[in-house]
């Protein structure tokens, strides 16, 4: 279990609220709930509904989309810092990968209400942490974009599929 | 502000292969998983083509204007489109049958032409996909059967333990030099025609020393006392170990005719015979000969340990352990010398490899057994010519053998048992 002064001392290592103010971010850490992970644990599933975000503490996650039966495709692994799941937590839809913990882990939790009051409480704070998830989703865009390129070339490569081909 | 402008230059070319990333779950709702990183390369040459079905297409000889020049033509019957295919190019067509992988497609190359065009295949490849001649199936046919009964829970366990001994491979691709060294230190003198007459010699005395010691079975298995099945299988253990050093003077065959030695590693065939493996297919660049020699060579070893274990068991104490241990253990070398010379026996080893060669039919097992599958399905044609000769020649006489030497196991064993 770790102190509100470990906490804070972490939050203001993360990028998304890296522009948020000491005394916000101290407020913003009591809407953070500590999820002890063991290694293997799955967090959320492809499909299931979601409340909430989650930031890594310690250890680091995988996360995974399903191809087919039992194999999926790694979308990334991430480590402390790192933060997934905001994608239901706007959208209200289900959970768009499964999230399993890769190691031992802690996550800190920001659900719904969390952000609402965040927004109400000092919109200033909230703007600094929209600005930052812009930033990172835009990141993350690019990066799947890289992604689509890298797994459509293994598709050539693995099939030695002819690009001048005119079916 | 975000920076959504193209960039100016193009990004440059990847000069890796592409890898996926891919977690696979052993087992349904469990949290463990692995995750595993499979390159494009090895997915491509693992992959096993396979051409339309046969009534969707054509194939027929064209004219040839240039003696001893031919090509055929290869028509699509649904899309109407028409490729040309130079006799080497049939030849991969015909290899192409969704069962073999094209690394097995290369190899069968290889022995049919003995030279390789690195870029025949994925050429072919190419042309056979733009007139829509051709479909990919990557995946082994042990692996697509045990995933079709994955429900079954004891297949299933099966597969589970397939998937984790297949991962075991433990293996360099940077041994060339050491059996360099192994070569110029000693591995040179196997080579040699005194070796071969060592050879002959040390074989003439095992036979006779083996027939004599086979005319006191009895008491010699003795020497196991209440312990048979435990003996025989310390003397399987020390066998296996013997393995490594069949695969390493495949490798000091290989530097004797000047090729590389690519690869040398432990794995589990299959995901369930644990093996020694060299990869020699650096020899199938050199002359038929060399190819027949290195084949010989590994197998030799199980030859020269039979040899001697028999004379260890022939000076030993009459039924002493000792003789007992001795005895079983030249037993299973010549077996091994036997079975890897052999070529009839459903496995693709050294004796095989050198029959096909010589044969000029490089995937005679799988066309064989394609063969064999039709007639019990009643798919063949009425058509026996000298081709359908040989298969069923192989199948029979590879099932006879097979017969036969889990026949000689058995009496082998019970022989101890009694």
């Amino acid at each position: 279990m770790s102190t509100p002064t470990e906490t804070l001392a972490f939050l203001r290592e993360v990028r998304l609220f890296k522009d948020i103010a000491e005394p916000e971010l101290m407020i913003l850490g009591q809407s953070l709930d500590a999820r002890p992970l063991r290694r293997g644990q799955v967090i959320c599933r492809e499909g299931d509904p979601g409340e909430e975000m989650f930031v890594v503490r310690t250890g680091s996650c995988v996360i995974s989309k399903l191809v087919t039966g039992r194999v999926e495709q790694v979308l990334a692994r991430i480590g402390p810092g790192d933060f997934f799941g905001e994608m239901s937590l706007f959208d209200r839809s289900p959970r768009s990968a499964t999230v399993q913990a890769d190691s031992d882990a802690t996550l800190l939790a920001l659900d719904r209400e969390g952000l609402r009051r965040m927004t109400e409480v000092s919109p200033r704070a909230a703007a600094a942490f929209f600005h930052a998830l812009v930033l990172i989703f835009i990141e993350r865009l690019r990066a799947s974009g890289d992604l689509v390129a890298e797994v459509t070339r293994w598709g050539l490569e693995a099939t030695g599929l002819d690009l001048d081909a005119r079916a | 502000m975000s920076d959504l402008r193209a960039p100016s230059t193009p990004p440059p070319k990847p000069s890796r292969p592409a890898r996926l990333e891919l977690l696979v779950r052993p087992k349904d709702d469990d949290e463990s998983f692995e995750v595993r990183e499979i390159g494009s390369a090895t997915a491509f040459v693992q992959s096993r083509p396979q051409r339309i079905a046969p009534d969707a297409f054509e194939l027929a000889e064209g004219g040839s204007r240039v003696a001893g020049q031919h090509h055929f033509i290869l028509k699509n019957k649904t899309t109407d489109r028409f490729l040309m295919l130079t006799e080497r190019e049939k030849f991969l067509w015909e290899q192409m049958d969704g069962r073999t992988s094209l690394q097995q497609i290369a190899t069968a190359y290889v022995l049919r032409y003995g030279e390789f065009d690195f870029e025949i295949i994925p050429n072919l490849i190419r042309k056979l996909q733009r007139a829509q001649l051709l479909t990919l199936t990557p995946s082994s046919r042990l692996r697509q059967a045990l995933a079709r009964n994955r429900r079954k829970p004891m297949v299933k366990a099966i597969e589970s333990g397939f998937t984790v001994l297949e991962r075991i491979n433990i293996s360099s691709r940077n041994v060339h030099r050491v059996f360099a060294v192994l070569y110029r230190f000693g591995g040179f003198l196997l080579f040699t025609p005194a070796a071969v007459v060592a050879l002959a010699v040390l074989a003439l005395v095992g036979v006779g020393v083996g027939v004599k010691l086979w005319q006191e079975g009895g008491d010699i298995v003795a020497g196991f006392g209440g312990h048979a099945v435990r003996g025989i299988l310390m003397v399987k253990l020390l066998f296996f170990l013997t393995v490594a050093a069949h695969q390493i003077v495949h490798g000091l065959a290989l530097v004797h005719y000047g090729r590389r030695v690519r690869e040398f590693g432990f794995t589990f065939l299959h995901g369930f015979v644990p093996t020694f493996y060299v990869d020699v297919t650096d020899i199938f660049m050199a002359s038929r000969r060399a190819r027949v020699v290195t084949a010989v060579a590994g197998a030799s070893v199980h030859l020269v340990l039979g040899c001697v274990w028999f004379i260890v068991a022939y000076f030993s104490p009459l039924g002493s352990f000792t003789q007992a241990f001795a005895a079983a253990s030249g037993m299973i070398q010549w077996q091994a010398f036997v079975i890897a010379l052999y070529p009839f026996c459903f496995i693709e080893m050294d004796g095989y490899h050198v029959l096909v060669d010589v044969l000029g039919v490089p995937t005679l097992k799988q066309e064989a057994m394609a063969w064999a599958g039709g007639l019990v399905r009643g798919r063949v044609s009425g058509r026996f010519g000298r081709q359908e000769q040989l298969f069923a020649l192989y199948v029979t006489l590879s099932a006879l053998s097979v017969a036969a030497f889990i026949a000689f196991n058995v009496m082998l064993i019970s022989h101890a048992r009694s």
